[in-house]
């Protein structure tokens, strides 16, 4: 029974094999707990500002009173949230896999919602919106990318066999959609709702924390942190952590529950189709419109809304704060000066935490036991609410640089890791074993095998890591360094200095964007020389 | 009622375009299956009789030329449910118990499936499965996947049969049993019927006409014709004549 193969490859677990992994993950969660209780129980971490679980667990009780109101009022903007978001993003998907058109136009819209720096954007929703809105668009647009993209992936992996059955029989688009692609594209599906769930929680603490309501786990925080009260902080902290670990869990039961019986039979033998292209010039042209699309549907969205121009501006509004405007040139600097703080920070930060998570996941290829023992703890972290978390570093870690550099390596590890890891797990059974009937080492079959089929992840990693490393460090500055972007957002919100807000925003937004084209450019050219296919 | 269901092909050609080539994988092919009869298609893998296949039911458009099912254009013949297809690969969904699979053709068609109940128990009954009837596909054998498929492709009582490698993914042993039951099956209700296949001796054991491809570009070598009187019995596998039958077409395929 103590017999485990590596990640994923493990299908045929029997029962005993189960229940010695939940009795081990059990077992390091009680040596963990007992550790911490004997370091907070001392004082032995930065002077008390890592209370024992025991002070956090009493706290948590004698606050037992303010809990319901914050936690429904996060539990409403996140779930409203939620239902918009994913309603959305399961319709857009579906239209993008049914048409490569709308696809390539949607581009430009998917990648902006999947780079913006949701931290960026919240005061804009904040000055913008009322009441709950904010919130519940915040939460919105976390679950969108993730379930649009899960839609599309699992609709256009459907198994052409059955498709061509369908097709055989006179079936049109419709019935293909009805009969096949929906109901295989379902777990899926469900996988990014069960990802987004936690997300929807993060969008709506992020949007109370912006401003705005009394109410809401986020509010409740950023009024607890004046307070010198740790173990106060860390209950909040747990409450939303909580919340986002229920969310996921469910969607995870959900998922299990249905997809047990569906697993395909047979592997697919016909390969994906080869993407038409069209011409050169209608290849421009889509192109360009789905650059010009975002920029088109933030301009519309404020003259639907009928904002005031001058709290809302428009992209024509932001180039004229930043180069035409009187104040332009100071603008400028303040601009610049932000941006280089952060933009090393963010590299330094998203490096360390995608060589840390490429060195575990290999690591873990050698020895297995180090993923069995710490993936429980990695997917607790993925799900916890990163801003529920910075006040307590800021507390652990004080506001120097390297506080920015752990929150960014935490935020981009744990989505890596997971990331490479399975890829890793991916790897084929048959091609180890013709270099394992050869006596290679470890060693050797990660460098010859393991490590070139996992490039595709490494890549997918790399595009999950740019987003989530600018929003860590915009997070950290805004909080506690006081430098950078982060820290120009919110004086600027302080000063009431609009053009600034919107001016920042669509910065960070931008920088994401590039970084993220520039990552797709070399995983492009990459794959292609070695004809392999980017992963999901 | 229709009267000819035969398929017909006239100087069908497809070309794909590749990496900078193009490649022909049919090149001016004419064939006549008349109504009624059993046509096996062997060749060397990337001689265009999936092509083919693909063409005659609609699920590709032919580069210049001609293609008639039942006196219709592929897709319309399908629309009115004229054809039946089964895959190399069963393709079942996995989500859809045995009869529900079975009964896909009728959902696409928009026809109503408790008209067919009792159909669906008679072909499950004719494929061996009774008892399975809501098992779903990853609980059963390769075998009894392959006779889910083939009795799928029965349902909407075809009178055009389309098989691509029905039984390319079964042990030697399973496809003789299946073979003399699709011959079984064949000769009841004897619907125009064209299969794709890479074993001479189920080509020979099925067919009225073995057509004989070749690669590069993909056209027809060789017609063989197969005298041999219905129905065949398993014995006739190890008959003289049989061999020579084969022998011809094993010659046919060396491109003599």
């Amino acid at each position: 029974m103590a017999t485990e193969t590596a990640l994923g490859a493990s299908s045929g677990t029997t029962k005993s094999e189960t229940g010695f992994r939940h009795w081990s993950a059990l077992r390091n969660a009680a040596i963990l707990l007992a550790l911490w209780e004997v370091l907070g129980r001392f004082k032995l971490v930065a002077g008390g500002a890592l209370p024992a679980p025991t002070e956090v667990l009493i706290r948590l009780w004698s606050d037992r009173g303010d809990y319901p109101l914050h936690i429904l009022a996060t539990f409403q903007g996140a779930s409203l949230g939620f239902l918009i978001g994913n309603g959305l993003a399961i319709l857009a998907g579906i239209l993008f896999a049914v048409s490569p058109v709308a696809a390539r136009l949607g581009r430009g819209l998917n990648v902006a919602i999947f780079a913006l720096p949701p931290i960026a954007i919240s005061p804009i929703l904040v000055l913008t919106f009322s009441g709950m809105t904010p919130r519940v668009v915040l939460a919105a647009l976390g679950c969108y990318f993730v379930t649009m993209s899960a839609t599309v992936t699992g609709i256009s992996q459907t198994d052409k066999r059955m498709l061509d059955v369908v097709r055989a029989y006179g079936g049109g688009r419709l019935a293909l959609l009805c009969l096949v692609e929906i109901r295989s594209a379902l777990p899926a599906i469900l996988a990014g709702l069960r990802v987004a769930a936690p997300a929807a929680v993060l969008g709506s603490i992020l949007a109370e924390f912006g401003g705005g309501g009394r109410f809401g786990l986020g509010a409740y925080l950023i009024g607890s942190l004046g307070r010198a009260d740790p173990a106060r902080l860390w209950g909040i902290g747990l409450a939303a952590t909580a919340m986002a670990l229920i969310a996921y869990g469910i969607f995870a039961l959900i998922e299990a529950r249905l997809t047990r019986s569906t697993r395909a039979v047979t592997v697919a033998a016909t390969p994906p189709g080869i993407r038409s292209e069209g011409s050169l010039v209608s290849t421009i042209a889509i192109t360009l419109a789905s650059i010009t699309l975002p920029f088109i549907v933030w301009w519309l969205l404020l003259k639907v809304l009928g904002t005031p121009a001058m709290i809302a501006k428009t992209p024509a509004g932001v180039f004229d704060y930043l180069f035409l405007a009187p104040s332009a040139t100071s603008a400028q600097t303040r601009l610049l000066a932000a941006l280089g703080q952060t933009l090393p920070m963010t590299l330094i930060g998203m490096a360390a935490g995608l060589a840390f998570a490429f060195a575990l996941a290999l690591a873990s290829v050698v020895r297995p036991g180090i993923v069995r023992s710490f993936m429980p703890v990695a997917l607790v972290t993925q799900t916890m609410p990163l801003v529920a978390l910075t006040p307590l570093l800021v507390l652990l870690l004080g506001r120097g640089p390297s506080l920015i550099l752990w929150i960014t390596i935490s935020v981009t590890f744990f989505p890596a890791f997971v990331t490479l890891a399975q890829g890793l797990g991916m790897v084929s059974r048959g091609a180890l074993d013709v270099v394992r009937a050869y006596g290679a080492s470890p060693f050797t079959e990660l460098r010859l095998v393991s490590i070139p089929a996992s490039l595709p992840y490494l890549f997918a990693a790399m595009r999950l890591a740019v987003p989530r490393a600018l929003l860590g460090v915009m997070i950290a500055e805004w909080l506690a360094t006081g430098t950078g972007l982060g820290n120009l957002l919110n004086q600027s919100r302080g000063y009431l200095d609009y053009g600034m807000i919107w001016t920042v925003a669509v910065v960070s937004v931008l920088i994401s964007v590039l970084f993220y084209q520039i990552v797709i450019v070399i995983e492009r050219h990459v794959l292609q020389k070695r004809g392999m296919q980017p992963a999901a | 009622m229709i009267s000819n269901t035969g398929i017909t092909l006239e100087t069908v050609s497809r070309s794909f375009q590749g990496r900078g080539t193009v490649v022909q994988a049919l090149d001016n092919v004419s064939l006549d299956c008349p109504a009624g009869s059993f046509t096996a298609l062997i060749g060397p893998s990337g001689c265009g009789k999936s092509t083919m296949l693909r063409l005659a039911l609609g699920l590709d458009d032919a580069t210049s030329g001609e293609i008639g099912v039942a006196g219709m254009k592929p897709q319309q013949a399908a629309k009115a449910g004229l054809t039946g297809v089964a895959f190399q690969d069963a393709a079942l969904m996995p989500w859809r118990s045995v009869e529900d699979n079975i009964a896909l053709p009728l959902d696409v068609l928009g026809r109503k499936r408790s008209d067919f109940t009792a159909k669906i128990d008679g072909l499950i009954d004719l494929v061996g499965l009774k008892g399975f009837e809501k098992s779903l596909p990853g609980e059963l054998s390769g075998g009894m996947r392959q006779r889910v498929s083939i009795a799928r492709a029965l349902v909407t009582d075809p009178k055009v049969l389309f098989l691509d490698e029905p039984f390319g993914a079964l042990d030697q042993i399973l496809r003789r049993q299946m073979n003399i039951e699709l011959q079984r099956i064949w000769m009841k209700n004897r619907a125009t019927t064209l299969l794709v296949t890479h074993g001479i001796d189920e080509a020979v054991f099925l067919a009225d006409r073995v057509v004989v491809m070749q690669s590069r570009p993909g056209r027809i070598g060789k017609v063989v014709d197969i005298p041999l009187a219905r129905p065949r019995l398993p014995e006739i596998f190890t008959t003289p004549e049989f061999h020579a039958l084969e022998d011809q077409v094993a010659e046919a395929l060396d491109g003599h």
